[in-house]
């Protein structure tokens, strides 16, 4: 079949030289950080004549940068939702609880690059006066926070966090906060809770965190790779920023990719990447020479792609939502011919069922109630009735709980029938009550 | 002011009050659980969801789009609320299940869910007939359900405290009783363990449940998950009369039900006043109503030729009247009671006027130290306030015993009350004198050295004022009946019960249990009927409209305004 070439939305991608994750051995190390550059958006801000707590927010915004925690809310607008300054504290949270299958990028950052982290955090401080950061990082992270700990720690030692700034008036504290460990602590106002010492339930929305945040107080809230943006803004200016990569997307992108191919990792590439070229040239294609069969394009929520639908297809959000899925976290879930998508849903409704935090009715028991199903069609037990109970059990969750996790059950359930229903009818048929009738034995 | 459109009629509202209270207000009926008017709302059981929406403004204009009907363009929310945690503002427009087809279908869908892994065990459940779940499920649920797989087990039959127990399986997660121990009474004494919907509501580990409010979770939990250990599997919802009244053993005077089967009281629930007791009630107030069932006396007797003899009603009152002849008004030491009615203090007051003797003294029950700041009080006694409002005061111990010693009383005259068991006196120093003693049980100490006994109605056998300690005066009614019925209570048992001419469950016209006893507005003017004194009252409402039109310290506390949640007298000087 002939393929029209389509463009990738990331440009001459192949030129693209790392800023997240650059390949500098022991970035991590404070010295070498500074070496590179480092903490020099933080000094411009702070002690330039250039920059302004609001200047920096209307250059993060005009930037483009999006929320890299699934949502993609523009995070200079959301950091403008912060009420005026009073006498109350203020706190920015910085969400490293990085629970949903299929992502695993932040921990890179946590890694390789954490005083990024800890610029883009300390700016964001600046821009809208916050007074404590609490860097939530899940609890099986143990290594990174410990890592991460001996790096701030040194950060303090120099004076770039805690009292007096480099030298100003301006103080901020950074707090890593190991999180109890359950996937519902990355929910934002459940991560608030779970820093408050309670049980990780996500909050009534509204009053929203910029109103009612930890302890009640103004917060915001961001994923670990939206702040690491932060420092590289302010350095190179927003427009820099808005013209990498997806139009309405900007900005670099850490695509973590793992499942049927040939090289599973995260790579720093401009949003809006071919899902091919991530597949069949960054990834250097699939495992065992094997045919393509689906794609999850952004954590094992979002909904999945059959091979036929990602032809030219850009990861950014406004791309996938034109063919029906999302960007989510941009963990990409490679999947080749011999994948059993019954067995596939199976695995995924069996993890949203452990996670949902029971706090709401419809996730609560619908999560049960999808593994069950799904169990009992991948079990060969199944009819077709099931699969319509499947779908109207999605509708019934969809958009009526709390928080998202409930809509992040069902949608698995709901598009993988929907792309792969002929996989679970052929179950279904083999089945022994597959006329939907109840048998007497 | 401010309007709001709910199912295509328009109300009014001030202020910024929640959509799901305000409907409750207008009797708007939305199914719901997990919402309670005095807690946080956690919007976590999904059953209130409402479709919602504004008037489209044109930006422009600031004018209201309208269709081509001419009706104004509203613009929905695009996905259902919860009204329990909806502001209500200005031109919202709100569709309830009645006039919104995904509304019912959600509401439907929600029961679906929450039966899915209930044990639907109604039939042995004490919550049946009165629970929330049940009802809505019957109303708004599904006709059936689709889910075949096994249910999620649970612990069940755990001992939350000394009061409390748990069906892990019934709940359904509300988190009102979790709510209730970390926002109202603080005890944090309860949380929600497991995930998902695995979840429970337990004790953190060494901590047992046995705050002194614990009974509370019962009645706002909105299933059969928390039952009571005493009154678990006594009586079915249905078997039983439920009658607003207010609880004793407390000056508080904390508004309640009284669940009545067969004229048994089987458990005391909270009844909501919010300018007394809110929504809740101490727990030894709900457990003391025994009471009102046990060691009850068996009619009117008396002391005849040295022997205790029983006697019939005219008789007792005849030789109450014969002894109070027998002596002069200054011989007589009339004693009334902070746990009867102001009614019957006013009668007694009346009577000992009559007879020339000092106005009636009561013995105060306060015990120091053993309140505490919200329900319990020190003192323990349901109407001193009532009895200082009438001008009666706290009985001077050592006059009176001095007088007794000195035998310058003959007669002791004891309306409700104990002297011998709150110490004023001891049995033998009243055995040199004469006693006339109204009481309620039969283990009352004076009852063996009385010359003449009358049982009489308790707090839930009659009708009659009290004043609590904030001067809120309240009106209680009969919850069960007695055996000599007269038309007052008759008239008043009518309205209270929900069963006016008995059921096959609740047999509550039967003798059976009926106590042989009168309430003092019947006895007193008895009595004072044979010393030519003239009490007879059409009514107990009567005697209170006298009582408010002459007496200043009760004015405004006539029945009528008194109603089932009494009224707030203005303060007097006097406070106990
Ligand atoms: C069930 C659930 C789990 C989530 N987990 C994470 C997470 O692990 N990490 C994260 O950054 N965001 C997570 N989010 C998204 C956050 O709620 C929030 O939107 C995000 O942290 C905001 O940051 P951003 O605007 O920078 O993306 C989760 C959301 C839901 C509903
Ligand atoms: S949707 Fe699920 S995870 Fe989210 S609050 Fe409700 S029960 Fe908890
Ligand atoms: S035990 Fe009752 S009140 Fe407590 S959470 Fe469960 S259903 Fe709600
Ligand atoms: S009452 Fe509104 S969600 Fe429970």
């Amino acid at each position: 079949m002939e393929q029209k070439k389509v463009e990738s939305n990331a440009g001459n991608w192949k030129e693209y030289t790392r800023v997240l994750l650059p390949p500098v051995r022991d970035l991590h190390r404070l010295d070498v950080y500074e070496k590179q550059g480092g903490y020099s958006a933080l000094r411009s801000v702070l002690k330039g004549d250039k920059w302004d707590p609001k200047s920096v927010g209307d250059a993060v915004k005009s930037s483009g940068l999006r929320g890299r925690g699934g949502a993609a809310f523009n995070a200079g607008l959301k950091w403008s939702f912060m009420p005026p300054v009073d006498e109350r504290p203020r706190y920015l949270c910085c969400n490293g609880d990085e629970s949903e299958p299929g992502t695993f990028k932040d921990r890179q950052l946590m890694e390789y690059n954490p005083h990024l982290v800890f610029e883009g955090i300390l700016i964001a401080a600046y821009s809208m006066s916050i007074t404590t950061t609490f860097i939530y990082v899940r609890g099986e992270y143990a290594d990174w926070i410990k890592h991460m700990e001996g790096e701030l720690k040194k950060a303090y030692d120099k004076g770039f966090v805690g009292k007096n700034i480099m030298g100003t008036d301006f103080s901020t504290d950074i707090v890593i906060h190991k999180g109890a460990g359950a996937y519902i602590c990355g929910e934002e106002t459940s991560l608030m809770e779970s820093l408050e010492g309670k049980r990780a339930y996500p909050r009534s929305k509204p009053p929203f965190p910029a109103a009612y945040g930890v302890f009640g107080m103004p917060t915001t809230i961001n994923n670990v790779e939206t702040l690491a943006c932060v420092p590289l803004i302010i350095d190179r200016g927003a427009d820099w920023f808005a013209g990498i990569g997806a139009k309405t997307h900007a900005g670099p992108l850490l695509y973590g990719i793992s499942g049927h191919v040939n090289r599973p990792g995260v790579y720093e590439y401009p949003s809006g990447m071919l899902m091919t070229d991530l597949i069949y040239d960054v990834c250097k294609g699939m495992r065992g020479g094997k045919k393509l069969k689906a794609v999850v394009p952004g954590g094992s929520s979002t909904p999945v792609l059959r091979a036929d639908m990602i032809e030219g297809v850009c990861m950014d959000s406004d791309s996938l939502r034109a063919v029906g899925s999302m960007l989510g976290t941009g963990g990409m879930l490679v999947m080749d011919e011999d994948t059993d998508m019954v067995k596939w849903l199976r695995r995924v409704s069996h993890f949203y069922h452990h996670e949902s935090c029971g706090q709401c009715t419809p996730c609560r028991e619908g999560t049960g109630w999808l593994e069950d199903l799904v169990g009992k069609i991948d079990d060969g037990e199944g009819n077709l009735r099931d699969l319509d109970i499947l779908i109207d059990l999605c509708y019934q969750m969809e958009g009526r709980t709390v928080c998202a996790l409930a809509d992040a059950a069902a949608w698995p359930v709901r598009y993988t029938i929907d792309r792969f229903r002929s996989e679970f009818e052929a179950k279904c048929r083999a089945s022994h009550v597959a006329t939907g009738d109840l048998q007497i034995a | 002011m401010p309007k709001v459109t709910i199912d295509n009629k328009v109300y009014e509202f001030e202020g910024r009050p929640k959509l799901l209270q305000f409907c409750m207000e207008h009797g708007i009926e939305i199914p719901y659980f997990c919402y309670h008017s005095a807690m946080s709302v956690p919007a976590n059981c999904r059953q209130c969801l409402v479709k919602v929406g504004n008037p489209q403004v044109d930006r422009a204009t600031r004018e209201p789009v309208l269709d081509d009907d001419g009706n104004p363009v509203i613009q929905y929310f695009p996905k259902l609320q919860t009204s329990c945690s909806m502001d209500m503002t200005d031109g919202l427009v709100v569709h309830t299940h009645r006039t919104d087809e995904l509304v019912a279908r959600a509401q439907r869908d929600n029961l679906e869910f929450l039966l899915a892994n209930h044990p639907l065990d109604c039939p042995i459940c004490d919550q049946a007939g009165n629970c929330p779940l049940q009802n809505q499920a019957y109303k708004y649920g599904p006709e059936g359900s689709r889910f075949e797989f096994d249910k999620v087990h649970k612990p069940k039959k755990i001992e939350l405290g000394p009061r409390v127990m748990l069906d892990g399986e019934r709940c359904i997660n509300c988190t009102r009783c979790v709510r209730f121990t970390s926002e109202i009474s603080k005890s944090n004494q309860l949380t929600i363990i497991e995930r998902g919907v695995k979840n429970y509501p337990l004790t953190p580990p060494g901590v047992v449940f046995d705050e002194p409010y614990s009974m509370n979770v019962i009645d706002i939990c909105p299933v059969g998950a928390l039952t009571s250990k005493d009154f678990r599997f006594r009586a079915r919802a249905w078997e039983m009369s439920k009658t607003p009244s207010i609880v004793t053993g407390t000056s508080r005077g904390s508004n309640c039900y009284y669940w009545v089967k067969d004229n048994e009281v089987m458990r005391i629930t909270a009844r909501t006043n919010v300018e007394v007791n809110g929504y809740w009630l101490a727990d030894v107030d709900r457990l003391n109503y025994r009471k009102f069932n046990d060691a009850r006396p068996l009619g009117p007797d008396m002391v005849s030729e040295g022997a205790r003899v029983s006697t019939d009603w005219d008789g007792a009152y005849e030789r109450a009247a014969t002894l109070l002849r027998g002596v002069s008004g200054d011989e007589v030491l009339f004693i009334g009671s902070a746990h009867a009615s102001v009614e019957d203090n006013y009668l007694l007051m009346k009577l000992a006027d009559h007879v020339g003797a000092s106005a009636p003294v009561y013995i105060p029950h306060v015990e120091a130290g053993s309140g505490d700041d919200w329900l319990v009080t020190d003192d323990k006694a349901e109407n001193a306030q009532g009895c200082e409002r009438l001008g009666m005061h706290p009985v001077d111990e050592t006059v009176v015993r001095a007088r007794l010693d000195s035998g310058a009383i003959k007669l002791v005259y004891v309306m409700d009350e104990d002297p011998v068991a709150s110490g004023l006196f001891t049995a033998d120093q009243l055995k040199s004198v004469d006693v006339v003693l109204h009481y309620y049980n039969t283990t009352n100490e004076t009852f063996p050295v009385a010359n003449v006994s009358l049982p009489a109605a308790t707090i839930v056998e009659t009708i009659g004022t009290f004043v609590n300690d904030q001067g809120h005066a309240q009106r209680v009614r009969p919850v069960k009946a007695i055996q000599s019925m007269n038309r007052s209570l008759m008239m008043e048992t009518g309205l209270s019960r929900q069963d006016r001419h008995a059921t096959p469950f609740d047999k509550w016209s039967k003798a059976e249990n009926k106590v042989n006893c009168q309430p003092g507005w019947v006895t007193i003017p008895e009595i004072a009927s044979r010393l030519n004194l003239d009490l007879n009252y059409k009514s107990p409402k009567a005697i209170m409209a006298e009582i408010e039109s002459s007496n200043p310290a009760f004015s405004g506390a006539t029945y009528d305004a008194m109603g089932l949640t009494g009224a707030r007298l203005a303060e007097v000087g006097t406070t106990v």
